[in-house]
C-alpha cells in the first residue's frame, strides 16, 4: 500500500469526511490533534472571532499580508479549532447517515481471510508471516513449467471450522477452478479458487444490537452467507522508489477463504458489524491468524440503491480491496450517496468496479463493464474434486467450542458484565484475554474459599466477576498504555506475560474482602507486573509495608466529616438550596469535593471512599443542615 | 530465481551440440549431448531400486524438448523458453535413467506440442527424408523424437501425446508409438499443453535395434535384438520372467509419483491391474509365439473410421491387416460403432486449446522470455503482457490461445467448453460399450441399443459383440510432403488427428505400429513413404496386453 501523506491523514482523522466548504481547502498545517487538546480553551468568543477573521481565509488575495499580524501560533490554533468544529459537525451527521429518505440501500460483502495453516494450499511450502522474503517457495508456487499442484488436505481443517462457525452446510464434494487474469503478483496467470462448486454453502450470521448494527435494524438481523470457498493468495508486492516493484512469493499460494454474503445488508453500520463479526467468529474457532488491522482480512463490497418501494435491485457496483472497518463504512456511504446523486440527476448507474482509498470522500472508477476482465473460469484439470467426509465434519463440529455469541451471552447474563465489556473481553488478544479472565476468576473464587459446588447467590457471583473483568480489561488496559515498552509484550497476545493471573487473583481476593484499598491494589498490581512480587509474596508484601486497610471507626469518619465541612459555608449553601427545593439536582460534585478533602486529610490507607461519602452525606443532612426546614 | 538468462537468448539452437551426424534436413534435435560424454553429471543418486541388480543393458534415449531435463535447456520449441534451464528433472527421465537409459539429446517439436507436423517450432521445422531427397512431414508434435528413432540414432525416444502427438509421427515415420493409459506415467516435469489429455508417450523402432545391447550381461532380452514394442513393454510392465524368476526392475505401471496429482495411487494401480492380465509374474505371453497370442482375440473395426477422406492405400492396408489376423491367425474381426467419433475431433479442439490458453498464461515476458520493453508498460491497461506475448509465441500457439480464450469466455463457455466435456463423456461411453472389459475408473453403464448403427450385428439379445481391441488406421493419409504442409490451412492439419483424438479423450492406451502400404502409381506419382500407421486401442489399463498383442500383430504383418 502506498504511504499516505501525513497532512491527508490528519485531515482524515480530524474530520472523517469533509465537504469542500470545510477545512479541506484552507491551509491546514500538520497539527497533531493532541496539541490543541493540551492548550486550555479560551472560550467561545475566541472561536467565533476567528471564524469571522478574514486572516484565516488565505484565498482572498488582498488579505495576503495580514498573516504577519496574526501570530502564527494563534492562527494554527484557530484553524485547528475550526477543523475540529467542522469535524464534530460532520461526525454528528454520520450518525444519521445510515439512511437516506426515499432510498433503499442494498449491500453484499465478500470477505477474504487468510487461513491458519502450516502449509500452502497446493504446495508443501511453509506458511509464514514475516520471514525473509522468498524463503518459502515451492516449484509450483512460482509456476515452474512442469510443476503441478499438490493439494494439502490439512488446509481443510481451519476452512471447515470457519464454515461451521458461519453456520454453513459443508458440501461433500467441491472442486477447484482456475480464474484467469494477468498480474505480476500471480505467477501462473490464474488463481485457483472454488467458483462453481464451493466447499460450503448457505450459512447465516445473526447480528445483534450489541454488535453495533445500525439502529434502524433494531434488536438484530440475520445475514445469509451464500457460500464459502477456498482459494490461493497472491504474492506480496513491495513498492520501491522509481516505479520498481519487489515481489515476495512467500505469500503466493497461501490458503484463503472467501466468504460471500447474500445482498441482505441495508445499512452501512450493519455492514461493518458483519465484517467485525466474521473476524470474531473466525478467530474464535482458530481459523485465521491475522485480523483486518494486520492485513489478514480484506473485503470487497457490492453496493446498489433503489427508490423505496421499487421492485428488484438497482445496478450494483463493486468496491474492491477494503482493508479496514472504517473504510468499509465510509466506502458504502460514499458510494450510496454517489449512486443516489447520479440517479437523482437523471443518470444511470453503470455496473463497474470502483476503488476506495483511505481518506477520500468518493469512490473512484477502476474499470467499467467493457474493461471488465473475463476471468474465463475453467475447472483445474490437475486437481481432483475435494471430498469431505461426514466424519471429519462431525469431528470438527464437536470440537468447535463455544462460539462468541454464546460466550458473550453468558458473560452478560450470568456474570453481569456490560455488553461492551463482554465483547471486549472475548475479542482482545485473539480471544486469549477471556481465558485470562476465567483463570483470574477461578483463582479468585478459590482464594475466597468459594467452592464450585456450593451455589452462591447471583449477586455475589456477579460482584466477583465484575471486579475480575474490571481489572482484566480496564486496569490491564491502563497498564499496557502507560507502562514503557509494554506494547511489544502485549502484541504477543497473552496477558499472562504481563501480570500472572495467580498474582492478580490474590490481590483481588484482598480487595474483594476489603482488606486493602483500591489504591493499594493498583500499587501491588504494578509491582506484580514488574515481577517484584508474585502470587505467593503478595500477602507478605502487604504485611511488610503495612498496607492492610485499617478502616476508621464510624466515629472517626464522622469527626473527619465535621472537620472538612468547617469553613465551607458556601458549599453547604448549595446543599441547603437543594434541601429547600431551590436547586433541582443534588450537588453531587460538591459532595465529592468534600469527600476528596476528607481522603486527603484522613489518609486514604484507612478509608473507603464509598463509606466516607455515605458518612459525609449523612452528617451534612443530619447535623449541618438540621436547622433547615423542608 | 533459478531461471538463467543468457545474452541473445532468442537464438534457440545450441550450436555446440549440433555437430554430430545430424542431417540438416531432419533438424530433429534441439540440443544434443556430445557422444564422448556419457551420462551427464546427475545430482540425484539412483532411485531406491538401486539395490536390485543393475540393468542388463543401457540404451540411448532422446527426449522431446517439452520434458524437463536438468542437463540441457527445456525450450518447448518456444522462444519464450529459449534459455530456460529447468531446476528439476521430469520423473519419467529419472525413472528411465534407473532402467539404464542414457540421454543423448532433446528433440524438436511443435511449440508446446501444438501441431501435427513439427513445423511450428522456433528451432525450425522438422522433416524426414523418405526414400528420396524430398522432405516429408515427420508428423507432430513429437516429430523430432520419431525422426530420431526412424534414423536409428536412439533406441528409445520420449514424446508427449495429447491428441495423437506420439502416434501420428510414429505412423508418418514408420516406427512404433505408444500412448499409455492416462495416469499411469508421471507427468511431473512435462510442460503441460492440455493437462487432462497429456500423456508421456514412447517411440521405438519396429524392428530390433542392435545398439546398446550386450553391455550389461543380457539377462533380459536374450536375443540380442529387441523390437521396439518389446522394449516399451519391458519398461511399462517390468521384467517379470528373467532367469530364475528374478526381476530386476518394476514396471512403470507400479510407480505412483506423489508429485503428480493425476498419477494413479498405488491402491488404484493394484486394483486396476487385478482386473487385467499381463501384469502378474505368472503371465507367460512373452514366451508365447505370436500366433498363440492372437488366436481367439476379438478385434473391432470402428465403422465411423471409414471416412471419405481416408486414403485408399491406407484403407486397403487396414482391411488387409484385418484379413490376415482373421484368416491366418484365427482372430475374430467384427465391425463396431463409435457414434461420437465425428464430434470427438471438434470436442478435442475445444478442450485442448482451452486448457492450453490457461497453461500458457504464465509466459508473460516477466518471468520467462524477453519482455517487449518498447511497448507501453502499463499493467493497469493490460498491455504490459500483450506485446511480449504477441512476440514470444508462434502463430499456431497464438491461434490456439485465442481459440481457448474464446471458448472459455463467459458468453461462449456453455456453448463450447461445457458441451465439449459432454461429448468427451459420450466418447468414453462409446468405448466402454464396445470393449469386453469394464473401465475400472467408472461405474458400469447401460446402453440404449436403438442408438446403434444398423450395420452392427447383434451377438445376442444383450447387444453386439464386445471386443478386446480396436483396430484402425492412425492417420487418414500418408506423410505429406513438407512443402505441402507449409501451405495447408490449420484446419487441414487438425484433420490428421481424427483417429487419434478419441482414445486421448477417453484416456485409453493406444499404439501405432507400422504397416506397409502398396503404392498405386496413380495415387502417388513420386515414390514416397511406404508405411502407414495401424492403431490398436485397448480398454483402460489394458496396456500390458495391448503391448503384447501389438507386438504379435506387428510380427504377423511382417511375416506376411
Amino acid at each position: 500500500m502506498s504511504r499516505i501523506p501525513t497532512a491527508e491523514l490528519s485531515r482524515y482523522l480530524l474530520a472523517g469526511q469533509l465537504t469542500r466548504n470545510g477545512c479541506l481547502y484552507s491551509q491546514i498545517p500538520r497539527i497533531p490533534p493532541a496539541r490543541q487538546l493540551r492548550r486550555p480553551s479560551t472560550g467561545q468568543t475566541r472561536t467565533l472571532n476567528t471564524q469571522s477573521d478574514p486572516t484565516t481565509t488565505p484565498t482572498t488575495p488582498q488579505n495576503a499580508p495580514t498573516p504577519a499580524i496574526t501570530p502564527l501560533r494563534k492562527q494554527l490554533k484557530d484553524q485547528a479549532k475550526a477543523a475540529k468544529a467542522s469535524g464534530k459537525k460532520k461526525k454528528k451527521k454520520n450518525v444519521d447517515n445510515q439512511t437516506v429518505p426515499g432510498w433503499d440501500l442494498t449491500v453484499g460483502i465478500e470477505i477474504h481471510a487468510q487461513l491458519n495453516t502450516a502449509r500452502k494450499l497446493f504446495s508443501p511450502a511453509a506458511s509464514s508471516v514475516n520471514d525473509k522474503p522468498n524463503s518459502h517457495v515451492a516449484l509450483f508456487d512460482v509456476a515452474m513449467p512442469g510443476s503441478q499442484p499438490l493439494f494439502q488436505p490439512e488446509t481443510l481443517i481451519p476452512a471447515v471450522r470457519a464454515a461451521l462457525a458461519l453456520g454453513c452446510n459443508i458440501q461433500p464434494v467441491s472442486r477447484f477452478d482456475r480464474k484467469h487474469y494477468f498480474h505480476w503478483d500471480q505467477p501462473s496467470g490464474y488463481q485457483i479458487t472454488q467458483y462453481y462448486h464451493p466447499f460450503a454453502r448457505d450459512g447465516c450470521i445473526s447480528l445483534q444490537a450489541r454488535d453495533g448494527i445500525a439502529a434502524e435494524d433494531g434488536e438484530g438481523v440475520e445475514i445469509g452467507i451464500q457460500q464459502v470457498q477456498m482459494e490461493q493468495d497472491t504474492a506480496k508486492t513491495m513498492a520501491q522508489p522509481g516505479g520498481v516493484h519487489w515481489l515476495d512469493f512467500n505469500r503466493v499460494g497461501l490458503p484463503l477463504v472467501e466468504i460471500i454474503t447474500r445482498p441482505q445488508i441495508h445499512h452501512p453500520a450493519t455492514a461493518v458489524a458483519l465484517v467485525r463479526k466474521v473476524q470474531m467468529l473466525l478467530r474464535s474457532v482458530d481459523a485465521c491468524v491475522l485480523g483486518m488491522e494486520a492485513g489478514g482480512l480484506r473485503a470487497d463490497i457490492n453496493v446498489s440503491v433503489r427508490r423505496t418501494g421499487a421492485e428488484g435491485l438497482g445496478t450494483r457496483t463493486e468496491i474492491k480491496n477494503l482493508s479496514s472497518f472504517k473504510a468499509v463504512e465510509d466506502a458504502i456511504i460514499a458510494e450510496r450517496d454517489r449512486q443516489i446523486a447520479v440517479l437523482e440527476a437523471g443518470g444511470v448507474v453503470a455496473g463497474e468496479t470502483r476503488g476506495w482509498s483511505l481518506g477520500s470522500t468518493e469512490t473512484r472508477r477502476l474499470r467499467g463493464k467493457e474493461g471488465e476482465v473475463d476471468y474465463r473460469y475453467m475447472p483445474d484439470p490437475d486437481l481432483a474434486p475435494v471430498v469431505i467426509g461426514e466424519d471429519l465434519v462431525a469431528r470438527l463440529a464437536s470440537s468447535l467450542g463455544m462460539l462468541p455469541d454464546a460466550e458473550v451471552d453468558q458473560l452478560i447474563d450470568e456474570y453481569g458484565l456490560s455488553a461492551k465489556d463482554a465483547i471486549s473481553l472475548t475479542t482482545i488478544d485473539n480471544g486469549s484475554r477471556i481465558e485470562y479472565f476465567y483463570r483470574v476468576l477461578d483463582a479468585l473464587e478459590q482464594q475466597l474459599g468459594i467452592k464450585a459446588d456450593i451455589e452462591s447467590t447471583d449477586d455475589a457471583k456477579q460482584r466477583r466477576a465484575l471486579i475480575a473483568a474490571n481489572w482484566c480489561l480496564h486496569e490491564l488496559g491502563k497498564l499496557v498504555e502507560t507502562a514503557p515498552g509494554v506494547e511489544t509484550a502485549a502484541l504477543s497476545g497473552d496477558a499472562e506475560t504481563l501480570v500472572p493471573s495467580a498474582a492478580l487473583a490474590t490481590i483481588l481476593a484482598h480487595l474483594h474482602s476489603r482488606r486493602i484499598t483500591t489504591k493499594v491494589a493498583k500499587e501491588l498490581f504494578w509491582r506484580a507486573f514488574r515481577r517484584e512480587i508474585s502470587a505467593d509474596t503478595v500477602t507478605t508484601a502487604i504485611d511488610d509495608d503495612g498496607l492492610w486497610f485499617k478502616e476508621l471507626s464510624q466515629d472517626e469518619y464522622a469527626a473527619l466529616a465535621d472537620e472538612v465541612v468547617q469553613g465551607e459555608e458556601k458549599v453547604l449553601g448549595e446543599f441547603a438550596r437543594f434541601k429547600q427545593g431551590k436547586a433541582k439536582a443534588y450537588p453531587q460534585g460538591k459532595l465529592m469535593f468534600l469527600v476528596g478533602k476528607m481522603m486527603r486529610q484522613g489518609g486514604d490507607q484507612r478509608m473507603d471512599p464509598a463509606e466516607a461519602e455515605r458518612v459525609l452525606r449523612a452528617r451534612i443532612e443530619e447535623v449541618h443542615l438540621s436547622g433547615l426546614g423542608e | 530465481m533459478l531461471i538463467q538468462r543468457r545474452p541473445n537468448g532468442r537464438h534457440l539452437r545450441h550450436v555446440c551440440c549440433c555437430t554430430r551426424q545430424q542431417r540438416r534436413l531432419l533438424n530433429h534435435f534441439i540440443s544434443q549431448i556430445p557422444n564422448t560424454k556419457h551420462d551427464p553429471p546427475h545430482p540425484s543418486p539412483p532411485p531406491p531400486t538401486a539395490h536390485l541388480p543393475s540393468p542388463p543393458s543401457t540404451f540411448t534415449l532422446a527426449v522431446k524438448d517439452n520434458i524437463a531435463a536438468t542437463s540441457q535447456p527445456t525450450t518447448c520449441a518456444s522462444s519464450f523458453l529459449a534459455t530456460y534451464h529447468s531446476p528439476f528433472e521430469a520423473t519419467i527421465i529419472t525413472q528411465l535413467r534407473a532402467r539404464g537409459a542414457r540421454l543423448i539429446g532433446k528433440t524438436n517439436l511443435d511449440e508446446f506440442g501444438m501441431g501435427s507436423h513439427s513445423t511450428h517450432s522456433a528451432a525450425g521445422p522438422t522433416g524426414k527424408t523418405g526414400e528420396t531427397a524430398v522432405p516429408y512431414s515427420a508428423g507432430g508434435s513429437s516429430g523430432g523424437s520419431a525422426a530420431a528413432v526412424a534414423a536409428g540414432e536412439v533406441d528409445l525416444a520420449l514424446g508427449t501425446d495429447t491428441g495423437g502427438s506420439v502416434r501420428l509421427p510414429a505412423a508418418y515415420c514408420g516406427v512404433v508409438g505408444f500412448k499409455p493409459s492416462y495416469g499411469m506415467v508421471s507427468r511431473f516435469g512435462v510442460v503441460p499443453y492440455a493437462n487432462s489429455l497429456d500423456t508421456v508417450g514412447f517411440l521405438a523402432a519396429a524392428t530390433g535395434t542392435a545398439t546398446g545391447t550386450g553391455t550389461g550381461g543380457g539377462t533380459g532380452g536374450g536375443t540380442g535384438t529387441r523390437s521396439g514394442v518389446e522394449r516399451i513393454r519391458e519398461i511399462i510392465v517390468g521384467d517379470n520372467d528373467g532367469e530364475g524368476g528374478k526381476k530386476w526392475l518394476a514396471g512403470l505401471w507400479q510407480e505412483h509419483d506423489p508429485q503428480d496429482p493425476t498419477s494413479l495411487s498405488v491402491a488404484a494401480r493394484t486394483r486396476c491391474a487385478k482386473q487385467r492380465v499381463g501384469y502378474g509374474s505368472g503371465d507367460a505371453s512373452k514366451q508365447r509365439d505370436h500366433g498363440e497370442v492372437l488366436k481367439g482375440l476379438k478385434f473391432g473395426l470402428p465403422l465411423e473410421y471409414n471416412i471419405a477422406e481416408l486414403e485408399p492405400g491406407i484403407r486397403d492396408a487396414w482391411a488387409g491387416a484385418a484379413r490376415i489376423l482373421q484368416d491366418r491367425y484365427g482372430a475374430l474381426v467384427v465391425p463396431v460403432s463409435l457414434p461420437t467419433t465425428k464430434q470427438a475431433l471438434a470436442a478435442y479442439y475445444v478442450i485442448a486449446p482451452a486448457e492450453a490458453s490457461s497453461n500458457l498464461a504464465k509466459y508473460d515476458g516477466i518471468r520467462y522470455g524477453q519482455r517487449d520493453t518498447d511497448a507501453a508498460s502499463d499493467a493497469a491497461g493490460g498491455v504490459l503482457y500483450a506485446a511480449s506475448r504477441g512476440k514470444g509465441f508462434g502463430d499456431e500457439v497464438k491461434r490456439r490461445i485465442l481459440l481457448g480464450s474464446y471458448t472459455l469466455s463467459s458468453e461462449a463457455m456453455d456453448n463450447y467448453f461445457i458441451r465439449a466435456q459432454r461429448v468427451r463423456r459420450l466418447v468414453r461411453r462409446d468405448f466402454n460399450r464396445v470393449f469386453a472389459l469394464d473401465n475400472p475408473l467408472h461405474e458400469r453403464e447401460t446402453f440404449d441399443l436403438t442408438e446403434l448403427d444398423e450395420s452392427i450385428a447383434m451377438e445376442d439379445k444383450w447387444g453386439p459383440e464386445e471386443v478386446d481391441f480396436l483396430l484402425c488406421p492412425t492417420a487418414p493419409t500418408l506423410a505429406p510432403r513438407l512443402a505441402d504442409v507449409m501451405s495447408q490451412t490449420p484446419v487441414d492439419a487438425y484433420m490428421n488427428d481424427v483417429f487419434t483424438v478419441p482414445a486421448s479423450l477417453a484416456g485409453l492406451p493406444a499404439i501405432s505400429i507400422p504397416m506397409s502400404v502398396s503404392l498405386g502409381s496413380e495415387d502417388v506419382p513420386t515414390p514416397g513413404p511406404r508405411a502407414a500407421g495401424l492403431q490398436l486401442i485397448g480398454q483402460y489399463w489394458d496396456d500390458a496386453r495391448l503391448l503384447a498383442v501389438s507386438d504379435a500383430v506387428l510380427k504377423a504383418l511382417q511375416v506376411s
